[in-house]
């Protein structure tokens, strides 16, 4: 089965971004091509649901991370492939016969741009055939990346290629032509294959390369498969938000007594930045990719599903609330296809009345409560529905993040502490703000006595 | 002065955004020339602040929406002429002739085409011309500084060659000569004015055809001092079938406190109202019957309020910065309209009924401005009845029939305290989904 997720979570979580700005595709993608970086995007479009599978990548990535290997290829050579393979025109190929001396001629004065093209192309193919041969060789003896190296060795002892790895330096006319008919046209598909394999090479050490740097752990990936009551679901130790400068790291354990997460807490303590580093580091160790922790260890599930900064929709004619009830109603179908997910509503209700608000949230929570493979993490500023939950289901963990008074100043831990709160200060805010005191101290005209 | 506004509003309202197939621009945007795109978008920018300026433009729409006219040149002939008169020409008669010369034997040398080219261009100006001078005897009685402007230049001396230039056939060198100098050096400066005029009168047609297309009207535009709005329909413009709802905001009744359920028609009944006051100071024609409203200074709403935590914003802090703005805006003593849609939703109950109390109450002072809130904080409304007298309370009702609800979109005044969140959950069959 896929893994799934939907815009509305990728947004919620950053993970493209809008143009130009902070994204964590954009903490990644140190990709030194430009194939590297389309396939870093589709692993972020299709994150695993297998187990294997994501250990297997994220073994790669974290063996790539500790040798700290740097990409052995040059950017310029992929420029010059690429639009170089792009042409499969049998008519463009080179011709031994017409290398008379007046082609040499013309082209010592200026060589025509798709000859350029070819000759360009055969050159900085045969380097990289050369490199991923040296670069095969020195991984020579470690465990990791197998397969893939296999499938590399495999295309380049073709004996299609021979001629080619043992060609000089400079290539003749002859040669090009030669290189160019295997190349382009009767080897091709191998050719294209070799590249691919670069390019997810490419993803790999780009993707090592951020790990070692920012410090970020590779998750564990639990086989999907355990049974019984009060199994583990979750362990992350010391996660925190990748784009938040000095985030504070916070620890949460879920196993299936505990999956459905209350969380509390006044305004500003950060609630909402927990939740999404909590599924940012969900969603990357889906992908198989490192995560902004101090130590994870996940069962996998089929989806992950945030609703944090829902528009509302007037032009298909829903309020903010419906909106809500519609977003909720989609988490019920999938999982009512008996599919395990990771779902996250912060400020579920907000666009209602308190007291619709709390019926529903104590309505809904309970019923999510019922599916103890998902993993549920819930917000909300109503905290009278968190004592009737308490006594209804006992799989709740109750969670808040703390407010300190300090004077007039409201200061905040950003750590997680168990219970419920009802810290609140908004007033507080508004009147640090100078809200009302702006509004009183303003020019007010004089009323007229005739209103017109 | 400037109508002020900001990105908050314009998003809110989905107002300007050329690339947005729902914004009013959109909607507006009919135009047949680049140029006349390009001044709709200005004229969105830039709202006018003068009750003059304003009923002088709606009055030209409301010309022309009245006569059903279409823009007197096809788009090709009018891309021509726009190509031929964007470059320039020598600035004498000898000197033109000379080159034109020069281009002649081009073309009959090596097949050059810039002499083609410069005579269809000249050809299409002329005909343009020729059918602007048809098009403006058909609007004589329109007496706008614009119009009578451009009529004067068409009818300059000079200008009358033109009309006498041959329609259709190849004009001979000396012709071409002659004309392309008058044309692109004499008359310079006039036919840039006739260009702009020409994108003017695009949008005019443009717009007033949309008018007309959805029933339309036009805001009659009064001075500031007498600080009133008032209309007997306003819906919003992009909906099909919008429910229309009356309006009248004065100085001794300028805060309108609203209230009713989810999906009632809050947030859309204050879109329409914020849209119509926005396209009226445009003198662009509003989903809103007999309006006359007191031109402002600007107009503020805050409807969909994101958080922003890359600033590090919670929700609510966002809310309470954006009120703080709007605070700092009103307190500077201009005319405003305000428009606060649910009210510190982000934060607990409490907080939000003292908040938007303490709030709603400081605002009231401030009888030069009009203010629209929205809560379902309906507490906060029997409270503020006591200790103000300038407010009007109105609520979107609901209707159940059965377990459905319905909801008849119309203003009813008074406060209500309809709800029916559970019910929507209900019927949406939630519950039995996850068991």
């Amino acid at each position: 089965m896929l893994f799934t997720t939907d815009k509305q979570t990728l947004d919620d979580l950053n993970i493209f971004g809008k143009h130009g700005g902070d994204s964590i595709y954009n903490i990644f993608n140190r990709c030194a091509t430009r194939g590297g970086a389309g396939i870093l995007e589709e692993m972020f479009r299709y994150p695993l649901a297998d187990s294997e599978a994501i250990n297997k990548r994220s073994g790669i990535i974290q063996s790539f991370a500790a040798l700290d290997t740097s990409f052995p290829f040059k950017t310029a050579a992929f420029d010059a492939a690429t639009p170089y393979l792009a042409n499969t025109d049998e008519r463009s190929k080179l011709t031994v016969q017409e290398n008379s001396v007046a082609r040499k001629l013309t082209n010592m004065m200026a060589m025509d741009a798709d000859t350029q093209l070819i000759y360009k192309g055969v050159e900085s193919l045969t380097d990289l055939l050369k490199q991923a041969k040296e670069f095969i060789k020195e991984l020579d003896g470690n465990g990791f990346y197998r397969e893939e190296k296999e499938e590399m060795s495999v295309i380049l002892n073709d004996p299609a290629f021979a001629a080619i790895l043992q060609s000089r330096e400079k290539l003749s006319h002859a040669q090009i032509a030669e290189f160019d008919v295997i190349l382009r046209f009767r080897q091709r598909n191998l050719v294209e294959k070799l590249l691919g394999l670069i390019f997810y090479l490419d993803v790999y050490l780009s993707v090592a390369k951020v790990a070692a740097e920012r410090k970020f752990v590779f998750p564990k990936a639990l086989p999907a498969n355990q049974q019984g009551n009060g199994h583990d679901l979750l362990k992350l130790e010391g996660v925190y938000h990748p784009l938040v400068k000095n985030a504070v790291p916070n620890s949460i354990h879920v196993t299936t007594d505990s999956n459905v997460i209350f969380l509390t807490g006044a305004n500003m303590a950060g609630k909402s930045t927990f939740m999404k580093s909590l599924s940012i580091a969900m969603f990357l160790a889906h992908a198989g990719f490192p995560v902004a922790a101090k130590k994870m260890e996940f069962a996998v599930l089929d989806g992950v599903y945030t609703t944090i900064n829902l528009p509302d929709n007037l032009g298909m004619g829903a309020s903010h609330f419906y909106a809500e009830v519609l977003r909720v109603k989609k988490m019920a179908q999938e999982l009512s296809l008996k599919k395990d997910l990771f779902i996250v509503f912060d400020e579920l209700f907000r666009g209602t009345n308190v007291k619709d608000a709390y019926e529903a949230t104590i309505a809904i929570t309970s019923a999510f409560a019922k599916k103890r493979e998902s993993i549920f993490v819930i917000s909300t500023h109503i905290i009278e529905a968190g004592d009737v939950l308490k006594e209804k289901c006992g799989n709740i963990s109750f969670v808040y993040l703390p407010t300190r008074m300090k004077g007039h100043q409201p200061e905040y831990t950003y750590t997680l502490e168990q219970g419920i709160t009802s810290d609140r200060h908004g007033m507080v805010i508004v009147n640090n703000e100078g809200i009302l005191e702006i509004l009183r101290n303003g020019k007010k005209k004089p009323q007229k006595t005739t209103a017109t | 002065m400037s109508f002020i506004t900001d990105k908050q509003t314009l998003d809110d309202l989905n107002i300007t955004g050329r690339f947005s197939p729902q914004s009013l621009f959109s909607l507006f945007n009919a135009t047949r020339t680049r140029g006349g795109e390009k001044l709709l978008d200005r004229m969105f920018h830039e709202p006018l602040s003068d009750p003059a300026a304003i009923n002088s433009r709606s009055g030209v729409l409301k010309y022309f929406h009245e006569r059903e006219l279409s823009f007197p040149v096809s788009a090709q002939v009018f891309e021509d002429a726009e190509a031929y008169l964007g470059g320039s020409t020598g600035s004498s008669f000898l000197a033109v002739a000379g080159d034109l010369l020069r281009k002649k034997a081009l073309e009959t040398a090596v097949k050059d085409e810039q002499y083609g080219h410069l005579q269809n261009g000249l050809l299409a100006t002329i005909g343009m011309l020729n059918a602007l001078q048809g098009f403006l005897q058909k609007v004589s009685d329109l007496s706008t500084g614009q119009f009578e402007a451009v009529q004067a230049a068409l009818n300059t001396h000079r200008a009358k060659w033109l009309q006498d230039a041959p329609e259709g056939q190849p004009l001979s060198l000396f012709q071409l000569a002659r004309y392309d100098h008058l044309i692109r050096h004499v008359l310079r400066e006039e036919t840039e004015n006739i260009l702009d005029f020409m994108y003017h009168l695009d949008v005019y047609i443009a717009v007033s055809n949309v008018a007309r297309a959805r029933g339309f009207s036009y805001a009659q535009a009064l001075p500031k001092e007498q600080n009133i709005f008032r209309t007997t329909a306003v819906s919003h413009p992009a909906l099909e079938k919008a429910v229309a709802n009356p309006l009248t905001l004065q100085e001794d009744r300028n805060v309108l406190f609203l209230t009713g359920a989810n999906m009632a028609g809050k947030s859309t009944f204050m879109k329409s109202l914020g849209i119509a006051v926005y396209l009226a100071h445009m003198g662009f024609p509003v989903a809103a019957k007999d309006m006359q409203f007191s031109v402002r200074d600007g107009l503020y709403t805050s409807i969909n309020v994101p958080d922003n935590l890359n600033l590090g914003y919670s929700h609510f802090y966002a809310e309470v910065l954006r009120v703080k703005k709007v605070a700092e805006e009103v307190a500077k003593g201009h005319d405003l309209l305000v428009i606060f849609d649910e009210l510190f939703k982000g934060t607990n109950v409490k907080d939000a009924y003292d908040a938007t109390l303490a709030v709603t109450k400081e605002f009231s002072t401030y009888r030069n401005s009009f203010f629209v809130i929205s809560t379902h904080i309906i507490e906060v409304g029997d409270r503020l009845k006591e200790d103000c007298d300038n407010l009007q309370f109105s609520y979107l009702p609901t209707i159940m029939e059965g377990t459905v609800p319905r909801y008849p979109y119309t203003l009813t005044a008074g406060i209500t305290s309809d709800r029916h969140g559970m019910v929507i959950i209900e019927n949406e069959k939630i519950l039995e989904m996850i068991e």
